[in-house]
C-alpha cells in the first residue's frame, strides 16, 4: 500500500518535474572525491566515530565509512564531513 | 571572512561527554546552534561553538545527560580583558595607528625634477608664495591650479605634472630648450648704465658700440673712472642741447695694468699617516636632534671618520627623517716632514701656473712677467709682477643729471 502511494508520488513529481529532495525529503549527498561530503535533508546524527558516521534521513539511514572522519560543521540544514571516505552505505 | 567574524564574536572549544553526545549535537542543530570542527576524543566529542550559543546549552546538556567542559577560549571578547591589564601597550598601539593615519593627511616632502634653467631655490620660493610647503594638508592642495600657476609663472616651462605619491609631492617640469624670443617692437625701457674702470691703468684698445666714450686710447685711468657714458646728448640744429637719451653703454675696452701674485710655502709640514687600525660605531639618528651611538666612546685620540648612512625603506616612503648607519673611525698620527727646495719650488710653480691659467681663461693677456722665489728663511716665497692687458668695463648706473628722455 505504502509502496504504491510512493510510486504515485514519484510519477507525479516526474511529470511536474519537481525536485525529489524537496518534495520527498530525500537525503542529498554531494561528494567531492573521497575527501569531502556535504549532506542535506537529514534528521539527525545517530553515531559518530573516526571510522563511521551514521545519519538518519526521512526514509532511510546513510552511513559514511572511512578513516579520520570529522564533521567540519553541523547545522539544522546541512553538514560537511571530511576525511578519507571509503564507503557510503544506505540502510 | 567567516573566520574573522567568528574571531570577533568569540568562540569556545568544548568537550561534550556523557550519556548521549550525538543527541546533544542533534538538539543543538534543531535549536539553530552552529557547531564546527567536531572531532571524536575518547568517550566524547570536542567541538567549537560560538560564545552566544554556549549560554543556550544548559537545557540541552540536562536533557541529554551530557557534561560540557570548556577547553579553550578564543576570539576578541576574551582578548580584550587580557589587554585591559596592558592598557599602556594598547594605548601605544592605538596612538601609533592614529599617528600613521593622521600623518597621511599631510605633505611631508616636496621634490622638483626636470628643472635646469629654473633653479630649485627659485621653484621653492615660488611654492612658498603659493603656500605650498612641507607639512601642509593634502586637502588644501589644488594640483590642477598649481600646474597652471607654474606654467603661467615660468615662461620656459612647457609641461608640468604634479602628483602625490603617499605623502610626497612630486613636481616634474619640462623646460623649453629653444631660446625664448623677446619682443622687439619698440625700444626697451632702461634707466641707463655707464661703463666704468675696475682698476687703474692705461687704455690700449677701445671699440664703442653704444654710449658716449669719455676716454681715449693711451689715457691713464683710475679705478671708477667713467669710460663710456650711457647718457647720449641730442642736439638741435643750432648745436644747442635738446635732450639726453639714456642707454646701456656697450664697448670692448682693454686696459693695461700691473698685477702682482704672491704665494708662500713653509718648508716644514704635517702629514697624516694612518696606522691601519679601524673601529666601527653604529648609530641611529632621528631628524637633526637625536643621535644614538653604539659604542658611545670615541675609540682613538686622533682619527677621522667615514659615515655610511641609510634610511629604512619604510621611513623613506613616509619621508620621516630616521636614519641609521655606521661610522668607521680610522686612527692616524701626525708626522712632521720637510720639503726639499726642489719640491717647494715645484709646488709654488704649480700654484703660479694655476693662477696664470685662470687669467688666460678670463681673457687676460700677459705682456711682461717678473717672477722671483725667495729661498732664505724657513719658508719659500714666490713673488710675481705682471704687466697685463685685461678687458675692462663695469656697469654702473648713469648719473641722470639734467632732465632726460628715456629710450
Amino acid at each position: 500500500m505504502k509502496n504504491e502511494s510512493n510510486q504515485k508520488k514519484s510519477k507525479l513529481l516526474e511529470s511536474l518535474q519537481l525536485p525529489r529532495d524537496v518534495c520527498l525529503g530525500a537525503l542529498r549527498v554531494t561528494l567531492t572525491g573521497s575527501a569531502e561530503a556535504w549532506v542535506e535533508n537529514y534528521r539527525g546524527l545517530l553515531e559518530y566515530s573516526e571510522q563511521s558516521i551514521l545519519l538518519q534521513g526521512k526514509n532511510c539511514q546513510v552511513c559514511f565509512e572511512g578513516t579520520g572522519l570529522t564533521i567540519d560543521y553541523y547545522t539544522n540544514e546541512d553538514m560537511k564531513i571530511s576525511g578519507c571516505i571509503q564507503n557510503v552505505r544506505y540502510l | 571572512m567567516l573566520e574573522f567574524l567568528k574571531y570577533i564574536r568569540g568562540y569556545l572549544r568544548i568537550r561534550v561527554y556523557g550519556f548521549s553526545p550525538e543527541r546533544f549535537m542533534n538538539l543543538c542543530s534543531n535549536k539553530d546552534i552552529l557547531l564546527w570542527d567536531i572531532e571524536q576524543a575518547g568517550d566524547g566529542y570536542v567541538m567549537c561553538i560560538s560564545l552566544r550559543s554556549f549560554y543556550k546549552l544548559k537545557n540541552i546538556a540536562r536533557k541529554t545527560g551530557t557534561r560540557v567542559v570548556i577547553q579553550e577560549r578564543c576570539g576578541l571578547p576574551f582578548f580584550v580583558p587580557i589587554m585591559r591589564k596592558r592598557w599602556v601597550f594598547l594605548a601605544g598601539l592605538l596612538m601609533a595607528v592614529i599617528f600613521w593615519y593622521v600623518s597621511g593627511w599631510f605633505v611631508w616632502d616636496i621634490s622638483v625634477t626636470g628643472n635646469y634653467q629654473i633653479t630649485t631655490d627659485q621653484m621653492e620660493a615660488f611654492l612658498q608664495e603659493q603656500n605650498i610647503r612641507e607639512g601642509m594638508r593634502k586637502d588644501d592642495l589644488n594640483i590642477g591650479e598649481l600646474e597652471k600657476e607654474i606654467r603661467r609663472n615660468f615662461a620656459q616651462v612647457t609641461w608640468t605634472s604634479i602628483r602625490l605619491d603617499g605623502t610626497k609631492l612630486l613636481i616634474s617640469v619640462k623646460e623649453n630648450d629653444a631660446p625664448i624670443l623677446q619682443s622687439t617692437d619698440g625700444a626697451q625701457e632702461t634707466e641707463g648704465t655707464d661703463l666704468v674702470a675696475e682698476f687703474d691703468g692705461t687704455i690700449v684698445s677701445m671699440v664703442v658700440r653704444k654710449g658716449v666714450p669719455q676716454v681715449r686710447i693711451g689715457d691713464v685711468v683710475k679705478e671708477g673712472t667713467v669710460l663710456v657714458d650711457g647718457k647720449v646728448p641730442i642736439y638741435n640744429e643750432d648745436a644747442t642741447l635738446r635732450e639726453y637719451i639714456l642707454t646701456d653703454a656697450d664697448a670692448d675696452i682693454v686696459i693695461e695694468h700691473t698685477m702682482s701674485f704672491r704665494a708662500t710655502l713653509p718648508l716644514d709640514y704635517i702629514e697624516r699617516e694612518y696606522t691601519g687600525r679601524e673601529k666601527k660605531q653604529t648609530f641611529l639618528r632621528a631628524g637633526d636632534g637625536f643621535e644614538g651611538k653604539l659604542p658611545k666612546e670615541r675609540p682613538y685620540l686622533m682619527y677621522d671618520r667615514v659615515m655610511k648612512q641609510s634610511r629604512p625603506r619604510f621611513f623613506e616612503k613616509l619621508n620621516i627623517p630616521v636614519y641609521w648607519g655606521s661610522y668607521t673611525y680610522r686612527e692616524y698620527q701626525n708626522v712632521e716632514h720637510v720639503y726639499t727646495s726642489e719640491e717647494a719650488e715645484s709646488i709654488l710653480n704649480e700654484n703660479l701656473s694655476l693662477f696664470l691659467q685662470t687669467l688666460e681663461e678670463k681673457g687676460v693677456q700677459i705682456i711682461e712677467k717678473d717672477v722671483k722665489i725667495d729661498t732664505s728663511g724657513s719658508e719659500r716665497i714666490l713673488q710675481g709682477e705682471f704687466l697685463v692687458q685685461e678687458p675692462a668695463g663695469k656697469r654702473a648706473a648713469t648719473d641722470r643729471g639734467e632732465e632726460t628722455v628715456e629710450k
